[in-house]
Parts: C-alpha cells; sequence; structure tokens
C-alpha cells in the first residue's frame, strides 16, 4: 500500500541535474520569486501581444479593449509565467521535453531555514504552514474590510465611503474571508496533519500540492487589486449574481477570474486528499480507524471534486456574456437569469459542507483527546459526514425561495433542507455525549471547540427557521441571513480554525503557544462575536435588508452597538497575532506529545521529521481508544530521527 | 448522580427561561398587516419553541459537563472508555427527524394557504428598475403609481417584473417577499388586514442605489381607496 522512504542521508542520489550557474544567473534564471516576477512580466506582455495581433488581423475595434487585456494576459498569461517562474512546473517540464529527471529528487523538499517557506516547496508540512500564514494573511485584510464598513453603518446616511465602494468593501470581505480563508485554512490545517495521521510520509502528489497552494495568492491579489480598477472593485456582491454583475464595472472581471484559480486550487488539493486518503494509509489504518479529521477531508474532497467545476463554470458565463457578448444570462438574447443562480448555489451550497466538515473533524480530534475519552459513536460520526456530502446536493435552491423559480421545487428543496438538521444533529448531540462523564482540560482548543458546539447550534436552529419556506419569505436576504451565515461561518468554521490552529500549533513549529493569552484571546473572540453577531438577527426579521449602506433610522442604535462590539472583536485578533508570533519565536519547547492524544501525528517529534516516519506504522486499532487499558492506536519502533531532532530542540 | 442529574436539569431551565424571556419581551418581528404573515408568525413560535428546548439541551449539557468533570492541566487520568450507546444514537436521529418532518408539513401547509389565490384577487403590476418601483393597477385601466395603495382586507396579486436588474419586493409588515426578475413573471399573494403606512423595500443588491430603493405603502378602507382611484385616473 505505501512504499517505505529510504532515510535522506542514506539514499545516494544521482547527480543534480540543473546547469551550474553563476549566483546572479542563479538568481535570474532558476527557480524563485525572482524568475517568477520577470517570468509573469513577460508573460502579460505575450498575452498583450496576443490580443493586439488577433484583434489587429480580424481588424476588430477598438484595437485596446482594458477588459480583454485584462482578463487575457494579466489574469490568465501572467499568472502562468509567475507560477512557472518560480519553478511549480519544473519537474513536468525537464519530463516532457525529454531531459533527465529524478523522481526521488528531494532538493525542493522540507524547510530547513525561513526561505524554504516561500519558494515552491513539496513538503505537506511547509505547505500546510504556507497555507496557514497566507489565509491568516487574507483574514487580516478581510477583517478590516469589515471594520470599514461597519463604521460607515455605524449611523444611518453615508458617511466614509460612497455607494460603490461599499457594495466593494462588503463583497471583497465576503470573498476573501470564502475562498481566501476558510477554505484554504482547512486545507492547509488538513494539509499538515492528514499524511501524519494515516501514517503517510507525505501526500500521494507532493509537487501537485506545492501547485496548488501557489494558484492561492495568485486569486488573493487579483480580488484585492480589483480596488484598483476603473470603477472600483467588484461590487455585486460575493453572490454576483447575474444580471447585475454583467453592467458592473472592470472590478467585476477580477472576481469572474479570481474564482477559477481559488477554485482551481481546491480541486488539485481536494483530489491529493482522495489519492492520499485511498491510498497511503498505514498497514492496518482501515477506513473504520482513520481519525475523524480524515473523514471529514475525505468527504470535503469529495464535495470539492463534484461542486467546484459548477462556480468555474458559472463565472466563466457571465464573463462571456461582459466581454464575448453572449446572451446566457440576459433576457433580451434568450439568456435565463435564474440560471445563473441555479448553477451558482449548486456549488455554493455544498460549498457551505465545505467550510464545515473539516471543522467537525478538527473539533472531534480535539473533543476526543481534551476529555480523554474515545469519541462517541464514532461510526455514526463518519456516517453522519457522508450523510450531509449526500444530502448537500440536494438543497441548493433553498437559497432561492423567493427568488422566483418554479413553485414546485420549492417543497422538495425544503425538506431535504431540514432533513440536513438530522445528521447534523447526530455529530452535535455525540460531541456532548463524549464530554459526559469526561476528564476535561479547559484550554484553549478545548474552549475554541466548545465555543463552535454552542454558537454552531445557534447557527444551525437559526437554518432551521430559514428552512421553513415562509419564515425565509419574510427573512431572506435581510440581516437575518447575515447573522445566520456568520453564526455558521464564524461561530462554526472560524471557531474550528482558531481550536485547530491552537491544537496543532506546537507540532506545526515545535512551540507552545501562551495558554493565557489564548485563552483571552477565546473569551474576547466570544463575546465580541455574540456581541456583533445575535443583534444582527433582531434588525433583520425587524426590516433591515442586507447589503445596505443606509438604513432606516430607527435601526441606528443596534447597528452602533454592532459596530462597537465588531470593534471589539477585531482588537480580540490583535491578541491572537502577538500570541502566534511571540510563541513562535520565544515560546516553550513542546512535547511531543503535548495532549497525550493518540492518534499518529502526535507519536513523532514536533516538528516532525521530513519525511514523517522512519517506519511505516502499523495501525492495530481505532484511533480514540482513550480510557481503554492498554490500548494502542499504531505500533510504531521509536523514531531515531525524531529522537535526535528532539534531543537537539532541548539541548 | 441523581442530584447531578437535578442540578443539569436546573441548569436547562434557567436557560430555557432566559431564552424564552428573550423571545417574548423583544418584539423580534414587526406587527403583522397582512393574512400571510398571521400565518406566517405561528410558525415562527412553533420553530421558536423548539429552537429553544434544544439550544437550552445542548448548553446545559456542556456547561454541566465542564462543570463537574474539569480536571486541572496536569491530570493524567483518562476518562471511562465509553464507545457508543446504540438506543440514545437511535432516539437522537428519530426526534429530530420528527421535529423537522412536522416544521415541513407545517410549512408546507401555511405555503399553500398562502399560495392560493381566492376569488377574484386584484392585480397590480409591481415593475422593478434601478432605482425605483412602479405599480400598475390592471383591473383600473393600467393605473400607475409610484406608490403602492390597497384597501384593507382586498386580497390582491403581485406580478412582478423588472426591466434591469433582479430587484425583490417585500413589505416587512406584510411579511411577503418575491424577487422581480428581468425575463419572467412571479407572482405573490398579499391580503392586508390593518389599516396604516409602510414601506417597501427592495431586498436583491440591484446595484449603487440599493439602499435607496424604497416606496410607500399604505393600507386604507375601501372608500379611501376609491377616491384615491377616481383621484389618479383621469
Amino acid at each position: 500500500m505505501t512504499s517505505t522512504h529510504p532515510h535522506p542521508e542514506q539514499q545516494v542520489y544521482p547527480e543534480h541535474y540543473e546547469p551550474p550557474r553563476s549566483p546572479l544567473g542563479q538568481a535570474l534564471f532558476g527557480p524563485g520569486l525572482v524568475r517568477g516576477l520577470w517570468m509573469g512580466a513577460l508573460f502579460f506582455v505575450l498575452g498583450t501581444l496576443l490580443v493586439l495581433g488577433l484583434r489587429w488581423w480580424w481588424s476588430w475595434e477598438p484595437l485596446w479593449l482594458t477588459e480583454v487585456i485584462l482578463a487575457v494576459a494579466a489574469m490568465t498569461m501572467a499568472p502562468i509565467g509567475f507560477l512557472a517562474g518560480i519553478g511549480s512546473f519544473d519537474y513536468w517540464l525537464h519530463y516532457i521535453v525529454g531531459r533527465p529527471t529524478r523522481p526521488e529528487d528531494h532538493s525542493g523538499h522540507g524547510a530547513r531555514t525561513w526561505r524554504d517557506y516561500f519558494r515552491v516547496n513539496t513538503d505537506h508540512k511547509v505547505i500546510g504552514v504556507q497555507y496557514l500564514v497566507t489565509t491568516f494573511f487574507f483574514f487580516t485584510l478581510a477583517g478590516l474590510m469589515a471594520m470599514f464598513f461597519r463604521a460607515e453603518l455605524a449611523q444611518p446616511g453615508l458617511q466614509f465611503v460612497d455607494s460603490q465602494t461599499f457594495n466593494g468593501l462588503v463583497s471583497v470581505h465576503a470573498t476573501l474571508m470564502i475562498f481566501l480563508f476558510i477554505i484554504p485554512a482547512f486545507a492547509g490545517l488538513a494539509n499538515f496533519a492528514v499524511p501524519l495521521m494515516l501514517g503517510a510520509p507525505d501526500m500521494a502528489f507532493p509537487r501537485l500540492n506545492a501547485l496548488s497552494f501557489w494558484l492561492l495568492p495568485i486569486a488573493g491579489i487579483m480580488f484585492v487589486a480589483s480596488f484598483l480598477a476603473p470603477g472600483g472593485a467588484f461590487g455585486a456582491g460575493w453572490t454576483g449574481y447575474a444580471p447585475l454583475a454583467e453592467g458592473q464595472p472592470l472590478g467585476q472581471t477580477f472576481f469572474n477570474m479570481g474564482v477559477q484559480w481559488a477554485g482551481a486550487s481546491s480541486i488539485m488539493t481536494a483530489l491529493n486528499f482522495l489519492v492520499t486518503i485511498i491510498t497511503m494509509r498505514a498497514p492496518g489504518m482501515t477506513f473504520w480507524r482513520m481519525p475523524l479529521l480524515v473523514w471529514a477531508n475525505f468527504t470535503t474532497s469529495l464535495l470539492v471534486v463534484i461542486a467546484t467545476p459548477f462556480i468555474a463554470g458559472s463565472q466563466f458565463f457571465v464573463m462571456f456574456d461582459r466581454i464575448l457578448h453572449t446572451d446566457f444570462f440576459t433576457p433580451e438574447g434568450g439568456g435565463y437569469a435564474l440560471g445563473y443562480q441555479h448553477i451558482f448555489w449548486f456549488y455554493s451550497h455544498p460549498a457551505v459542507y465545505i467550510m464545515m466538515l473539516p471543522g467537525f473533524g478538527i473539533v472531534s480530534e480535539v473533543i476526543a483527546a481534551m476529555s480523554r475519552k474515545p469519541i462517541f459513536g464514532y461510526r455514526l460520526m463518519a456516517l453522519s459526514l457522508m450523510g450531509i456530502l449526500v444530502l448537500g446536493f440536494s438543497v441548493w435552491a433553498h437559497h432561492m425561495f423567493v427568488a422566483g423559480m418554479a413553485d414546485w421545487l420549492r417543497v422538495p428543496m425544503m425538506i431535504t433542507t431540514l432533513l440536513i438538521a438530522v445528521p447534523t444533529g447526530i455529530k452535535i448531540f455525540s460531541w456532548v455525549a463524549t464530554l459526559w462523564r469526561g476528564r476535561i482540560h479547559l484550554n484553549t482548543p478545548m474552549l475554541f471547540a466548545l465555543g463552535f458546539v454552542t454558537m454552531f447550534v445557534i447557527g444551525g436552529l437559526s437554518g432551521i427557521y430559514l428552512g421553513a419556506v415562509p419564515i425565509t419569505i419574510h427573512a431572506s436576504d435581510t440581516y437575518f441571513i447575515v447573522a445566520h451565515i456568520h453564526y455558521v461561518l464564524f461561530g462554526g468554521s472560524v471557531f474550528t480554525i482558531f481550536a485547530g490552529v491552537y491544537y496543532w500549533f506546537p507540532k506545526m513549529t515545535g512551540r507552545m503557544y501562551n495558554e493565557r493569552l489564548g485563552k483571552i484571546h477565546f473569551w474576547m473572540t466570544f463575546v465580541g462575536f455574540n456581541a456583533t453577531f445575535f443583534p444582527m438577527h433582531y434588525v433583520g426579521l425587524r426590516g433591515m435588508p442586507r447589503r445596505v449602506s443606509d438604513y432606516k433610522e430607527a435601526f441606528g442604535d443596534l447597528n452602533f452597538a454592532i459596530t462597537i462590539a465588531s470593534f471589539l472583536l477585531g482588537i480580540s485578533f490583535i491578541v491572537f497575532v502577538y500570541n502566534i508570533v511571540i510563541s513562535w519565536t520565544r515560546g516553550a519547547v513542546a512535547d511531543a506529545n503535548p495532549w497525550r492524544a493518540l492518534t499518529l501525528e502526535w507519536q513523532v517529534s514536533s516538528p516532525p521529521p521530513i519525511f514523517n516516519f522512519d517506519e511505516i506504522p502499523q495501525v492495530v486499532a481505532g484511533p480514540y481508544e482513550y480510557g481503554v487499558p492498554g490500548a494502542r492506536h499504531a505500533v510504531m519502533s521509536p523514531a531515531k530521527e525524531s529522537q535526535e531532532v528532539a534531543e537537539e530542540v532541548h539541548a | 448522580m441523581r442530584k447531578g442529574i437535578v442540578q443539569l436539569v436546573a441548569i436547562g431551565i434557567v436557560i430555557g427561561v432566559a431564552l424564552t424571556l428573550v423571545a417574548v419581551l423583544f418584539k423580534w418581528l414587526p406587527e403583522s398587516a397582512s393574512e400571510e404573515f398571521d400565518r406566517i408568525q405561528v410558525i415562527y413560535w412553533f420553530v421558536t419553541i423548539i429552537s429553544i428546548v434544544i439550544f437550552s439541551l445542548v448548553t446545559a449539557v456542556v456547561i454541566f459537563s465542564v462543570w463537574k468533570w474539569r480536571v486541572p492541566e496536569d491530570d493524567d487520568a483518562d476518562g471511562p472508555p465509553i464507545h457508543g450507546h446504540t438506543g440514545l444514537e437511535i432516539l437522537w436521529t428519530a426526534i429530530p427527524a420528527v421535529l423537522v418532518t412536522a416544521i415541513g408539513i407545517f410549512s408546507a401547509i401555511v405555503m399553500a394557504r398562502n399560495g392560493e389565490a381566492g376569488v377574484k384577487p386584484m392585480e397590480i403590476q409591481a415593475i422593478g428598475q434601478q432605482f425605483a418601483w412602479k405599480f400598475v393597477y390592471s383591473d383600473f385601466d393600467d393605473l400607475q403609481s409610484g406608490e403602492l395603495v390597497i384597501p384593507i382586507g382586498q386580497e390582491t396579486r403581485f406580478t412582478m417584473s423588472s426591466v434591469d436588474v433582479i430587484h425583490s419586493f417585500w413589505v416587512p409588515n406584510f411579511g411577503q417577499k418575491m424577487d422581480a426578475v428581468p425575463g419572467i413573471e412571479t407572482e405573490i399573494l398579499v391580503t392586508p388586514d390593518r389599516m396604516g403606512d409602510f414601506a417597501v423595500v427592495c431586498t436583491e443588491l440591484c446595484g449603487l442605489g440599493h439602499a435607496t430603493m424604497r416606496a410607500r405603502a399604505r393600507v386604507v378602507s375601501q372608500e379611501d381607496f376609491d377616491a384615491w382611484i377616481e383621484e389618479n385616473q383621469t
């Protein structure tokens, strides 16, 4: 099933095939950010010439059309040039042109200095950290945008920004949070943890893994750069409904194309996870012995692979309508406006589970380890993930209950929507039952996990309100929806991301985070979060629509309070960043297994050896056998290399 | 353990009572001005009761567990190896399934009732365009108005359309909402049962002026309505 990786030092590799270069030549022509930048610029010029050449050949007027240049040269060609420049394709290109390649070339694997985090790296642990740092960077940006438009909303009327900027801020905030934070932050945590949990030396396709990470900053930069476009950032919401999106200024193209890069990144990662989980489990690691985080990423990856092409399609069609003047969604030309929503939500509803299931996995790990008890009803926990996966594809139109779609679609979609409460309820009750009679360690990851369980119940229950069509008819497109999605995506996903980051922080960095600061961070976040989003249920039901820069006087006081609370929430994040930075640089050295957890990632050193395991472990039982006398998840001889590393760190 | 159960139930009741007070003391919904919204509010309360029970149950167990079974950080014992309980698992699969089915059936009934037009509803076309509403009274020689005026008790069918992008017609006090989509016609029924001045709000992001796309809705007596028609029908 898995091949044992030879110890890197014992393996004698043939000569490295890079041609010898002077230091300057290496900097300019060797794979890296410098070559990435100039190749990106070069490809931009080539793309521009291609467009101009073709337009000249067909004598189309005008010769220069900014939107076409943007779509082709800036947002398709330049990123490809950049990726080629940093060396994402080197191995494959060498293989294609017949240059000698070395499948076991580990020169781009692992991190020895901080510089190794800024290049194409094939080590899943490095990629995991790259993902997390990148996503938290964009989380910060998107959070600042949120505080900016909350400042605008502190009072009725327009104070700081005009409507276009407001719409842009709201749209880019949501887009970054979804595509550049929640989805990839989970991918980052899973990238780090899943191969270790499986007892595998790495992901199945390390080079593909590296490529999928580097697609991400491209998407992020596109979304943010849209603010520089004439006419401002894309302002049709993250949902980008046609036909509104088709009449938007240039910024909309940044959304259309940015989603493609983020989506490609998701799909590649998901394929990688699927192959890794199916083929690279350690001997004895049957499906029913996999940790629930692995189960969660297995189901999430299935969702990603099946659903993501639909959002790609929806955005391509909008872009074609904009640039090529097709009529997919414009009724004047025979298009169907609701078609957009059906395609869009066929991805974007499953996307809700893409943003939730990995969090379920994280919480299962944390609650079991911190309660010192086996997870309650392990098999049903895994099966309920599959249940959500299947049902998740049959509910997309509940976003369209008032959209004017066929009436007969409402009842079936309502039933499937409400039924999702059943597998979700199973999970909630099982976590709570795991706590029962446990020995509960109330540390930061556990606080975030319990915060998640309670807040997610609120998000789930407001989902029941919205599942009932008559209530949705009143509540849809109001602040009630804003409250609901933030209870699901902040109280749900973001809390679990924090839980995961604290939980694996010692494993990733080899150092312990500051527990006191962690707890302060949790309580500030918990209070700030509730004070910000709970009142939104109220203003929404009372009559305040979402996505408005101006509103009725009557909602002024509450909105002012919400804005103040959102600033508290913003400040809580500074505590987190401070904690992470000081702990990473000067924190106490962490043990290999500070939580005494049984899953495999904790049985190797912190941080783990470059190829994870010196010897592939033999899995003999389930991953949560806490309290079972003499029970073990896996048998493995003490890792030699990990011991040396641990001694070195401790010395 | 019996004492523990009593404490657990007490915590649950305290949370439940607190939430009930929050639900009852604040007016979470705008005052209903339509028969449709009256029916919607019944479901709203039904779901609210279920939500309070479930939330109280979950948070009570979480708080109770942390209170009872929290150990100091240096404790290195394990809890009892309980792997599951088939009966419980069946129970918490079945009960939510029954509850959501009940909500579903209830909703479907209200939906059918709210979508059932009577003998002869008054027809109004609501036309959205960036950034204003236009109401066309088909029954009164296509009288056009920027203000929505309906007689009390008169079942009214709104037929929505849009000349540019998607808008959404919502009068919070009517509790009824429907998108106005370019290229197709959509419809919704409203039977106003209270007189007063209300707001028509656009709830689908429709561009720069979305926040300002409002119109006035007045529910008036039949006499006032007739007078208004008379006055505007020239």
